[in-house]
């Protein structure tokens, strides 16, 4: 399916019958805010991520997700989004080409406990179940996740200064197919923890204009049921840009491996993650 | 880069570029002599900018629990005949995106007479202009406690936008009784 052909005139369409609007504004690159559509709000989502570099030969991935938000109430807010992915990897293990593939279906669900404009500190519970039929490394094979996060934050200064952090429990099970013996194929589920804490710190600059910096420490559990044994690490940190305006808002953020662990090379782990992430978020209101 | 990447990292901020409106819109409401109109009947308005020191501006942001952005207040003496009728206050405060501009009148002892929106730049939150919700203002004093949720009921899915009218409102009381109150 050329996704590209469809993806683009759709997203554009989608665009030009939003109308004026903002909630829900993602001032971060990979921290969620606190905030919520209002009742009867829906929200278009589109992200980029551009992940680049591992220890040797060639690694790029993109990754793509279209999304639609609505508000239910002004505290609960439902979500369902299309994941697409394209890899290029070359070395010498592999070779994967592979343009807007069909990555997998999420669900969101966000329900707001305190609101950060009135309650001094925002909170709000997420849960994302998704399945997907390619790994972020590019490697096909199904994997169910269940995605739970706390998304806090703190505005200081009139709300010009603000503040984030995210607590990302992520439990995987990923199903492996392993030729036991010729011609016999047996698959069994393999169970996986993901662990992230995230924080972001934003100023506004000017009139709808927000600049600042985010980070966050990531980490995978394997069979994570039978005890905890990381089996790896990274410490991502950057600069993030955001613009809100009337009808759309859009963030870009920039995310440098800074170190990890096991690190054969050079302090950061790259077998798991990448050197550095790029992401563009775009919002549409309508 | 990637042939794909570099196509969609470039195609979609220019895609956006494209469809997407220019910076927000003021939607004026009501002009300044609109609303002085509208609070005060008939009456004549006698502008006496009040330039504010940074020790005032402190002192105000400190007693009201709010900051304000202006230097300079706007603000007009309201005589009826001979005698004065009250205040009018043109002041703004930060919306999600832009500033909010609103008037605020006050009788000669200060109580509130009555809250206008002059310009809102946001889609969302526009129902601080909800008669009802500016209403809640009107027979407030400087000793009123003004606050969202307290006093002042919250609009849900405008939290932000009626929170901060609301810490601009008791500012402005805080600035009559510090400043106007024995002018």
């Amino acid at each position: 399916m050329n996704f590209r052909a469809i993806a683009l005139p759709a997203f554009m369409g989608l665009s030009a019958l939003a109308t004026p609007a903002y909630a829900d504004e993602q001032y971060f690159g990979y921290t969620y805010s606190a905030e919520l559509l209002g009742k009867g709000q829906t929200e278009a989502e589109f992200w980029a991520t551009d992940r680049r570099g591992k220890a040797e030969g060639h690694f790029d991935a993109q990754d793509y997700r279209l999304e639609l938000e609505h508000g239910v109430t002004n505290r609960f807010s439902v979500a369902g989004y299309a994941n697409l992915a394209s890899h290029h990897i070359r070395n010498n293990d592999e070779r994967i080409d592979r343009d807007f593939a069909l990555r997998g279906l999420s669900a969101e669900f966000k329900y707001q406990v305190l609101s950060p404009f009135k309650d001094g500190l925002g909170l709000t519970l997420y849960a994302e179940p998704a399945w997907s039929r390619i790994h972020g490394g590019g490697e096909k094979g199904t994997e169910l996740e269940l995605e739970f996060k706390a998304l806090v934050q703190k505005n200081f200064l009139d709300d010009r200064l603000i503040w984030a952090a995210n607590l990302t429990f992520e439990p995987e099970w990923e199903k492996e197919r392993e030729e036991v013996s010729p011609g016999v194929i047996e698959s069994e589920w393999k169970k996986e923890l993901k662990l992230e804490v995230s924080s972001g710190l934003t100023y506004r600059v000017a009139n709808g204009w927000y600049a600042g910096v985010e980070g966050r420490y990531a980490s995978v559990y394997p069979d994570w049921t039978h005890g905890l044994h990381r089996e790896a690490s990274a410490v991502f940190a950057g600069p993030v840009v955001h613009y809100g305006g009337k009808k759309w808002w859009a963030t870009l953020s920039y995310q440098p491996q800074l170190f990890g662990s096991p690190s054969p090379t050079g302090g950061r782990e790259l077998d798991e993650y990448e050197k550095r992430e790029l992401r563009l978020k775009l919002g549409f209101n309508f | 880069m990637s042939r794909s990447g570099a196509n969609w990292f470039t195609i979609l901020p220019a895609a956006v570029a494209v469809v997407a409106p220019g910076p927000a819109a003021a939607t004026a409401y009501l002009t300044i002599p609109a609303a002085q109109q509208a609070l005060f009947p008939g009456a004549r308005f006698v502008e006496h900018p009040l330039t504010l020191s940074d020790f005032q501006r402190k002192a105000i942001a400190r007693a009201a629990g709010a900051a304000g952005y202006d230097k300079v207040q706007r603000v007009w003496e309201v005589r009826s005949g001979n005698s004065r009728a009250g205040w009018f206050i043109v002041d703004r405060v930060i919306g999600k995106h832009d500033f909010i501009t609103y008037a605020l009148a006050l009788g000669a002892d200060g109580t509130v007479r009555g809250v206008e929106i002059l310009d809102y730049r946001e889609t969302y939150g526009g129902e601080i202009r909800n008669p009802n919700w500016r209403r809640q203002f009107v027979g407030k004093t400087p000793g009123s406690t003004l606050r969202l949720d307290g006093d002042i009921k919250n609009i849900s899915g405008a939290t932000l936008s009626s929170r901060h009218v609301t810490d601009g409102v008791r500012r402005l009381l805080v600035t009559y009784r510090m400043l106007l109150a024995n002018a």
